[in-house]
C-alpha cells in the first residue's frame, strides 16, 4: 500500500566538539557556531525513504525559514525526495507554538497524508517539543521517541518506542506523527543514505516553492516563550592524563590516586 | 486552585524520584510569581491511593483522576485528562517530568492548549516577579534562558537534578477527586506491549561505575567488565548501543533515556562519548577512559585517557587490585 509521507526538516545549530567562547556575556556567539542538517530529522527523512522504496508513494519535505547554511530542502532532493516547500514566516523571531502553527497549515495545505515524520530533537537537548505541538494543532495521533517502524498497515501504525527502562510498542491510527528519537550506529540499517551525484547535478538549480504565513492564512500573534539571554557556564578544567596501557607502573598510579 | 500544578508520573514502584522533585522545585518557587500553592496531577490506576502519599511530599492539593481511558499512559487520552483538569483547576505553572511521559504530553497540551512550553529544564529561577527557565545548551557551554512573555499558562518539563525530593513528612494538604469524560476519538492509540526491566539495581546512589558501550564488542567482554567491578565494588553500567545489542540489561543503561549517575569514579569502556549517553555521567567526579581509538570524545571528559584494547587493559587492572 502506497504511503505519502511528509518529512519535517530543521536547519539548527552544529554543537558537537564546541570550543570555548561560544557565549559572551548574555549573548551568543554566532560566529563561533557552524550549522547542520538536525540529524534526527534526516533519520525522519531516511524512514521514509525506506517507506517510499518498500511500498510507493509519495515524500514531500517541508522546512520553516531561509536557509543560513545549509539547505535542508535542497540535500532533501538530492536523497530523492518528491516535493519540497520552503514556509517562509512572518518574522525570524517564532517560537515553537509558532512554527508548530505554520507547519499544521501547510501540511493541511498538501491535503491528505499518512505520516507526519520529524526529529524528536530541537537545536538542543532532545525533546518531542515540535513533532507534539504539530500533533495537537492537526489533531491526529503521536508516537515520540519513535526507534523503529514495526509495522505500517492500510489505517494504523505500529511503532517501537524508547522509554526509561526499556520499550513499548505503540500502534497509532493513520494519519499520524512519528516523532523519531534514535541515534544510529554506522552500520545500523536505518543510518541516513547520503546525497546522490546524479541527484546533486540534476537538483542543484531545481526551484524550491515558498509558501508565506498570509497564503497560508496564519496570523501568529507573538511568541509565548522568547529567548531572555545566555548564560555562561565556566568550562570544567579537565587535565587528562595519559595513561599507558602496557606500563604496569602507570596503571598502578593511576588506581592509586583515584581510589 | 492550585497556581503551580506538578505532574505526578507513577508506576508499580511508586512514584518516580523526577516527580518528586518536580514537586520539591514547585515547593521552592511557591510564593514567587504572586503563586502559593502546589497542587499535584495524579492520574490513572491507583491515583487516589498515589494522591495521598503525594500530599505527605509537600503538595498543598492533589488531584486523582481515575478512569478507565486512564489504565496506561498514552498521550491523547492523559492530554485530554489534563487539560479537564487545569479546565477545572486553572494553574499559572505546570511541572512535569522530562522523561518520555512528560516530554510526550507536555507539548502535546500546548499544542491543544496553545499554551507557552520549554523542555528539558535544568532549573526554573524566579526574581519575585518572573520566572526564567534555564536549559543547558551548546554543549554544556551555556543555560539558554526562556521566559513566558505569553503571561497565560507556561508548561514546563524539568531534568533529574532539578531539586532534592523532599523527604515524606506529616502534610496538611488535601486529596480531591476529579471526574473527567474522556471521548472515544481519544482513545485512538493504543499500546499493544510494554516492555520494561525491573528496577534491581541502584546506579544512582553508586560510587564506582564501570560503563560498557559499543566498543565492548560482546557479551563476554561484558564479563571482564564485571570481573574489574566486582574488584572495585562498582556497579555495570552501559550505553544504549550495548543495551540495544542485548550484552546488558535496560535497568544499567546510563543517558538519555537512561539514569543520570554522579558517582567518584566512572571508568568507561569502549564508549566512544555520544552526546545522549554523556548527559548522564556528565557530574562524575573523575572519569577513566578506555578506548582503542585515540581520537574518541570521551577522552575530552576524560581525567585518565587509555588508549588500548580492553581485552589486555582490565585484565590487568584486576591483576592490579587482586
Amino acid at each position: 500500500m502506497a504511503c505519502n509521507s511528509i518529512v519535517i526538516a530543521r536547519e539548527v545549530w552544529d554543537t558537537r566538539d564546541l570550543l570555548p567562547g561560544v557565549v559572551s556575556g548574555n549573548a551568543l556567539n554566532e560566529g563561533a557556531l557552524s550549522k547542520r542538517f538536525e540529524p534526527e530529522d534526516l533519520n525522519a527523512l531516511e524512514m521514509a525513504l525506506q517507506i517510499k522504496d518498500k511500498q510507493g508513494g509519495k515524500v514531500t519535505v517541508l522546512s520553516v525559514g531561509a536557509v543560513r547554511d545549509v539547505d535542508v530542502l535542497r540535500e532533501a532532493l538530492f536523497r530523492g525526495v518528491d516535493e519540497v516547500v520552503r514556509v517562509v514566516p512572518p518574522t525570524n523571531e517564532l517560537d515553537t507554538a509558532g512554527q508548530a502553527a505554520l507547519l499544521a497549515a501547510a501540511i493541511r495545505k498538501l491535503g491528505t497524508f499518512d505520516l507526519v515524520l520529524v526529529g524528536v530533537s530541537v537545536p538542543e537537548g532532545e525533546n518531542s517539543l515540535l513533532g507534539a505541538e504539530v500533533a495537537a494543532r492537526l489533531g491526529v495521533d503521536q508516537i515520540t521517541y519513535v526507534d523503529s517502524l514495526v509495522e505500517l498497515g492500510a489505517d494504523s501504525a505500529l511503532c517501537k518506542r524508547e522509554i526509561e527502562m526499556g520499550s513499548e510498542f505503540i500502534r497509532a491510527k493513520l494519519p499520524a506523527v512519528l516523532v523519531m528519537g534514535v541515534y544510529l550506529l554506522t552500520d545500523d540499517p536505518r543510518t541516513p543514505r547520503s546525497a546522490k551525484a546524479m541527484l546533486k547535478l540534476k537538483m542543484k538549480k531545481a526551484p524550491i516553492p515558498e509558501w508565506t504565513a498570509a497564503e497560508l492564512g496564519v496570523e501568529l500573534s507573538g511568541a509565548k516563550i522568547v529567548v531572555a539571554g545566555f548564560e555562561a557556564i565556566p568550562r570544567r578544567q579537565i587535565d587528562t592524563k595519559d595513561v599507558d596501557p602496557e606500563s604496569g607502573a602507570a596503571l598502578k598510579a593511576m588506581l592509586d590516586e583515584v581510589l | 486552585m492550585a497556581d503551580i500544578l506538578v505532574y505526578i508520573e507513577h508506576d508499580a514502584d511508586g512514584i518516580t524520584d523526577l516527580s518528586l522533585q518536580c514537586l520539591a522545585k514547585a515547593r521552592q518557587l511557591a510564593g514567587c510569581c504572586g503563586g502559593k500553592t502546589v497542587g499535584a496531577a495524579v492520574l490513572g490506576a491507583d491515583a487516589e491511593k498515589v494522591a495521598a502519599e503525594v500530599i505527605a511530599r509537600g503538595a498543598d492539593v492533589a488531584f486523582a483522576v481515575e478512569d478507565a481511558a486512564l489504565a496506561d499512559y498514552l498521550p491523547k487520552p492523559y492530554a485530554a485528562a489534563l487539560a479537564q483538569l487545569l479546565e477545572q483547576q486553572p494553574a499559572r505553572l505546570l511541572i512535569l517530568p522530562a522523561s518520555t511521559v512528560g516530554n510526550d504530553v507536555g507539548p502535546l497540551l500546548a499544542g491543544r492548549l496553545d499554551a507557552g512550553c520549554v523542555v528539558d529544564c535544568s532549573d526554573i529561577a524566579c526574581d519575585g516577579t518572573v520566572c526564567t527557565f534555564k536549559r543547558l545548551d551548546f554543549d554544556a557551554q551555556a543555560y539558554t534562558l526562556y521566559r513566558n512573555a505569553g503571561g497565560g499558562l507556561a508548561i514546563v518539563t524539568c531534568k533529574d537534578g532539578i531539586a532534592e525530593a523532599a523527604a515524606a513528612g506529616a502534610g496538611g494538604g488535601e486529596a480531591v477527586s476529579v471526574t473527567v469524560a474522556i471521548g472515544a476519538e481519544e482513545q485512538s492509540t493504543t499500546l499493544d506491549r510494554r516492555e520494561v526491566a525491573r528496577k534491581t539495581v541502584n546506579l544512582k546512589d553508586a560510587k564506582v561505575i564501570i560503563g560498557g558501550g559499543a566498543g565492548v564488542g560482546n557479551a563476554a567482554n561484558f564479563q571482564l567488565l564485571e570481573q574489574l567491578a566486582s574488584k572495585l565494588n562498582a556497579e555495570i553500567g552501559a550505553t544504549r548501543a550495548a543495551v540495544d545489542a542485548g550484552w546488558v540489561s535496560h535497568e544499567r543503561q546510563i543517558g538519555q533515556t537512561g539514569v543520570t549517575v554522579r558517582p567518584d569514579l566512572y571508568i568507561a569502556v569502549g564508549i566512544s562519548g555520544a552526546v545522549q549517553h554523556v548527559v548522564g555521567i556528565r557530574d562524575a567526579k573523575q572519569i577513566i577512559a578506555i578506548n582503542n581509538d585515540p581520537s574518541a570524545p570521551i577522552y575530552k571528559m576524560a581525567h585518565y585517557k587509555i588508549v588500548g584494547d580492553l581485552n589486555s587493559v582490565v585484565p590487568k587492572l584486576v591483576d592490579l587490585l587482586s
